[in-house]
């Protein structure tokens, strides 16, 4: 039995390093969370009813993107971090997030093991729809704050907050806005090239973008179909040359959806197409300046994540030291943002939203500078 | 005459025959589909697909499979695309190299653990599946190789036509794809190393005891898996340009399906390039065809290709096991006719 | 080959005992240290609420496991398990769409999940198809079949009693899946270990030949083993939904690795014959454990998808190579005993 004793210890070799590797950064800040901030509760609503941080406390707090691994996330992430550093947060914020094939089931088990690991605050972008409620608003309470930003959770249940980029009823107009631009007075018919078929924001513009072409000024805009590819970009790039195929006057396709966007818009140069149908939507000046520049998508719009992870840790880290409760009607300042107002989410039939806005526009005068 | 066919052949026939059922069938529905566009689109969905499946071909004819494709795919192709977003000046043969070398190297991992440590191949490339991804994240810091880093030759490859007659483009990658597929079809049918995997495949045990170098073919055939899925990166990074930690994701399924369909026998033992090329167009066009086509739920598209895959499944057990034995008493017949005929002549010279 | 020989000249009942006990043994010092390290190194991970948690996060991959085992032991995979949950969530939520009783749509739901077993089962076991294509093509089709029902929607809104099923407390601090899950161990142990039905399955495991020459039918155990896989997957899909309160057609999307882990790190052999719900138990306690552990201390998904990437390859590969070093030890001692003989026999 001498050499299944061999195995047993490298077995547990392993385990025992991996947890080791892990457990180690993390478990010192834990055990001094609770005791400072319990000590701070008493921060101060500011005389003119704007609540201000008040530096230097110490608040766990957890950053929850979709999943880890694509650019959006990351740079909200470095927003988060630029806020910690002028809040002087003690304790460093996590980062973590699940596989993208694992989203799901990822994000829930990360919100269920929050309470535990002592966390005051989880910041999602919720992938999961409604699925993420029943382990968030166990979470809510155990005492954890909820702030969803980027995605909501759709019917609000164990959310505190949701910090929104922009206003989903605006986002419709935009990007009406966009395509009346790329087709000109004549109009057309234009599709729409989403992300996941249950992604909370993505059917929130979707709709949005429905309620807006009523308005008489869209009048000649021709929404023919909406499809779906799932982030990846492969699929988006099979879906966009099946609706050229599908639709032979199709004028523009619409993809909210940074990933989407720019693999239609490499479909339609491979299929030299760029003369017959734009692409425009949601995407980073980074990964589109090439065919902004080429005339494939003259023009898309998107927010900064930098600052919507900036504005969401301040308004996290407020209603974690009960500087703000999280109520209708409350402001707060925001760092170098400015002061922000805490209302009922219109976009919902339930929730408070923290509106951040405003779009921004690239094309060919603005899209390199931006990409830098 | 019909015994001249083998049975691989009648399979192949069978898919063509299909395809172009297919065709005929979406051309009736679909305004606008028998165009050179549509051509275009379908033929080239399927560079990245047939590579890689030429690969799968060859673990699955030694009684193996390879589930880490998928995974392997997308490494590739971002680790490609961050150096030639660093290095532009590169020759276009340095990163085609590179990746078939990086893809050869995982390859050669699922090689050793399987040959070698003689752990079963699913579960092997089950989990170098997930740790192949994983590495990517890792590897990726978030970063997305775009297109704009992305030297201006590359940018243009997969623009670029052999033959072009109006919308109908031979796309110069589309035929790299092919010459794949033949030029490993002839390593098959002409080259040792490809008879030596049908004897593996039909019969492992006999094959060892025959002194065929088993456990080095097996590996060999996982190294090349590895090598043709790197190349389906590289092709994959001139494909979409834009590449994310998700890249490739779920490739495998599609390329595992396209083998089956193709009438590679999961069992090991039988099938070809061709017709793994066959299965790959065949679900292709099915798939590409179902989001044309305006009367179809665009979600029915897994439901068929499952259907699919068991039919294939099926029809290769039931039909051609039949059709093989036939076969074989045919020939024998034929050949004992042969040598009876050949023996009359013989004699009355003697 | 050696090793199969030098256990048919020992006594092979006990030889095999033996060997299964140690694994077992290994599984248990495993947990062992993952608990102790993870004690130390993350405070509120013996909380009891926070072992809770852990258990009930992966619950209904637990239960499928056991079922899992099952086919494995007797030579068979099933890869469509986490499809077949998908669909009975995604059918008992559709169904309540369309106006019937969540009661009746759980019924369905779980009947759908048998027939999924019972074909796959027929083309494996009738018709003699290779379960890993089969089960493929059923990993493939029958998530089609959840997706062409709800398409791009997420459906809801279940009756209170279902989430509270699901989501709170049922005895105690135990929910509902907790319970059944403890009496499913207790079921499935006595299956596989004790009962007839379970020597069958690992006879038709261990050699379909000496299986068939020794009167038992093995197609009708492989449809059983089938149908049991399918069924269960369907009843933890409908767990499943319970717990999320809302289904999509993802719903348990790629849960096949975690489960397939389970069942090998249990000791099972993927060849099928060997291996016991002990073992099963024990290595769904460690995974469980581990990821855990991992997670509290803020390992992110990919560091969690790794470890259980790398267990799954290990649970097979270490004992492949213990036995290879075994068989060279024997085989090293048989040559040095050799050597050193000659000398006195001069």
């Amino acid at each position: 039995m001498r050499i299944q004793h061999g195995a047993a210890l490298s077995l547990l070799a392993i385990s025992a390093l991996v947890i080791a590797a892990c457990g180690g950064p993390a478990a010192a800040p834990s055990a001094t969370v609770s005791a400072t901030a319990s000590a701070t509760q008493a921060a101060s609503p500011s005389a003119a009813g704007v609540a201000k941080a008040t530096p230097g406390q110490s608040v766990k707090m957890m950053l929850l993107p979709k999943f880890l691994g694509i650019l959006p996330f990351t740079q909200a992430n470095k927003g988060a971090t630029e806020a910690e550093a002028e809040l002087k947060n003690g304790t460093t914020h996590a980062f973590v997030g699940p596989t993208a094939d694992n989203s799901v089931q990822g994000q829930i088990e990360f919100m269920t093991n929050a309470s535990t690991q002592g966390y005051k605050v989880v910041m999602i972008s919720n992938n999961a729809g409604d699925q993420i409620a029943p382990a968030a608003q166990a979470a809510q309470a155990a005492g954890v704050k909820i702030v969803a930003w980027d995605s909501p959770i759709p019917s609000a249940k164990g959310e505190s907050l949701f910090v929104a980029q922009v206003d989903f009823n605006e986002t419709g107009k935009v990007m009406a806005d966009m395509a009346i631009n790329l087709m000109g007075a004549g109009g057309g018919k234009f599709a729409i090239l989403s992300a996941s078929p249950d992604a909370a924001n993505q059917n929130a513009w979707i709709k949005a973008l429905n309620d807006a072409l009523k308005d008489p000024k869209y009048a000649k805009l021709q929404l023919v179909d909406t499809v779906y590819g799932n982030d990846q970009s492969e699929k988006s790039y099979t879906q966009a040359q099946a609706l050229v195929a599908k639709y032979p006057d199709l004028k523009v396709i619409m993809a909210p959806t940074t990933v989407g966007i720019a693999a239609a818009a490499k479909a339609m140069q491979d299929g030299k197409l760029c003369d017959k149908v734009k692409v425009s939507g949601l995407g980073l000046p980074s990964e589109m300046v090439s065919y902004t520049l080429n005339g494939c998508a003259p023009q898309f719009a998107l927010w900064s994540f930098v600052d919507l992870g900036y504005l969401t840790y301040y308004a996290s880290y407020l209603l974690a030291t009960g500087a703000i409760k999280g109520a209708d009607g409350e402001q707060f300042e925001a760092g170098r943002m400015g002061t922000f107002k805490i209302t009922k989410d219109p976009t919902r039939s339930d929730g408070l939203r923290v509106l951040m806005g405003p779009f921004k526009l690239y094309d060919k005068n603005n899209v390199e500078a931006e990409a830098k | 005459m019909v015994r001249r066919i083998r049975p691989e052949q009648v399979r192949e026939l069978t898919l063509l025959f299909i395809l172009v059922a297919a065709v005929a069938f979406f051309a009736t529905q679909i305004p606008g589909y028998v165009s050179g566009r549509t051509f275009t689109d379908i033929s080239t969905g399927l560079e990245v697909i047939a590579v890689v499946a030429v690969g799968q071909t060859l673990v699955v004819l030694t009684r193996n499979i390879d589930l880490s494709v998928g995974s392997v795919v997308g490494l590739v192709a971002y680790f490609v695309g961050t150096l030639l977003a660093n290095e532009p000046g590169l020759a276009p043969a340095v990163p085609v190299a590179i990746a078939i070398a990086l893809g050869s190297a995982l390859g050669a991992i699922n090689g050793t653990i399987v040959a070698y440590g003689r752990v079963p191949a699913v579960v092997t490339t089950l989990g170098t599946l997930a740790i192949y991804r994983v590495a990517l994240v890792e590897l990726s810091g978030a970063k997305t190789v775009t297109t704009d880093s992305l030297p201006a030759w590359l940018l243009d490859l997969p623009r670029s036509s052999l033959v072009s007659l109006g919308d109908l483009d031979i796309r110069s990658l589309v035929v790299v794809a092919v010459a794949v597929v033949i030029a490993f079809q002839l390593l098959l049918y002409y080259a040792p190393y490809g008879r030596r995997l049908f004897a593996i495949g039909s019969n492992p045990d006999a094959a060892r005891v025959a002194g065929l170098p088993l456990q080095r073919d097996v590996f060999v055939a996982f190294v090349l898996s590895g090598a043709l899925a790197g190349l389906g990166g590289f092709l994959f990074l001139v494909r979409f340009g834009n590449i994310t930690v998700v890249a490739g994701q779920g490739l495998e399924l599609q390329v595992v399906a396209a083998v089956v369909v193709g009438g590679v026998n999961i069992f090991g033992g039988s099938g070809s390039m061709v017709g793994a090329l066959l299965g790959a167009a065949l679900i292709n066009l099915l798939q590409q065809s179902l989001l044309r086509w305006p009367a179809a739920n665009p979600f029915v598209q897994d439901a068929i290709l499952g259907l699919l895959i068991l039919l294939a499944v099926a029809s290769d057990k039931v039909v051609l096991e039949r059709l093989r034995t036939t076969w074989v008493r045919a020939r024998r017949r034929d050949d004992e006719r042969a040598t009876a005929s050949a023996a009359k002549q013989v004699t009355p010279g003697a | 080959m050696r090793q199969r020989a030098r256990q048919s000249r020992s006594p092979l009942a006990p030889e095999l005992f033996r060997r299964l006990r140690s694994w077992e043994g290994l599984l248990l010092g495993v947990l062992a240290v993952i608990v102790v390290v993870t004690a130390a190194a993350v405070p509120g991970y013996l909380h009891p609420q926070n072992q809770i948690n852990l258990l009930e996060l992966s619950i209904e991959k637990a239960i499928v496991a056991l079922a899992l085992s099952f086919v494995i032991v007797s030579g068979e995979i099933d890869l469509s398990i986490a499809s077949v949950m998908g669909l009975a969530a995604v059918l008992v939520a559709w169904l309540r769409q369309q106006g019937v009783p969540v009661e009746v749509g759980i019924v369905a739901a779980l009947a759908a999940g048998t027939l999924c077993g019972l074909f796959n089962g027929y083309w494996v076991a009738i018709v003699g198809l290779p379960s890993l294509a089969v089960t493929l093509a059923g990993l493939i089709g029958y998530r089609g079949v959840a997706l062409l029902l709800v398409e791009d929607r997420s459906i809801g809104g279940f009756p209170d009693w279902f989430n509270r099923l699901g989501q709170q407390p049922l005895v105690g601090p135990f929910p509902l899946a907790l319970i059944v899950f403890a009496a499913l161990v207790v079921i499935a142990t006595v299956l596989l270990q004790f009962s007839g039905f379970g020597r069958y399955v690992y006879v038709v495991g261990s050699s379909r030949e000496v299986a068939r020459f020794s009167g038992v039918r093995v197609p009708r155990v492989k449809m059983a083993v089938f149908a049991m896989s399918g069924l269960t997957a369907a009843f933890a899909g409908v767990l499943l939904a319970a717990r999320l309160g809302a289904v999509r057609g993802s719903t348990a999307e790629g849960f096949e690795l975690d489960i397939i882990t389970m069942v090998l790190l249990g000791g099972v052999s993927i060849f099928g014959g060997s291996g016991s719900m002990a073992g099963v138990i024990l290595s769904i306690l460690v995974i469980l454990n581990l990821r855990n552990g991992l997670a509290l201390a803020n390992a992110t998904g990919n560091t969690q998808a790794g470890v259980i990437g790398a267990l799954l390859i290990l649970s097979v590969l270490v004992p492949n190579l213990i036995a290879a070093a075994r068989a060279r030890a024997v085989r090293s001692a048989r040559v040095e005993a050799g050597r050193r003989s000659l000398p006195s026999a001069k």
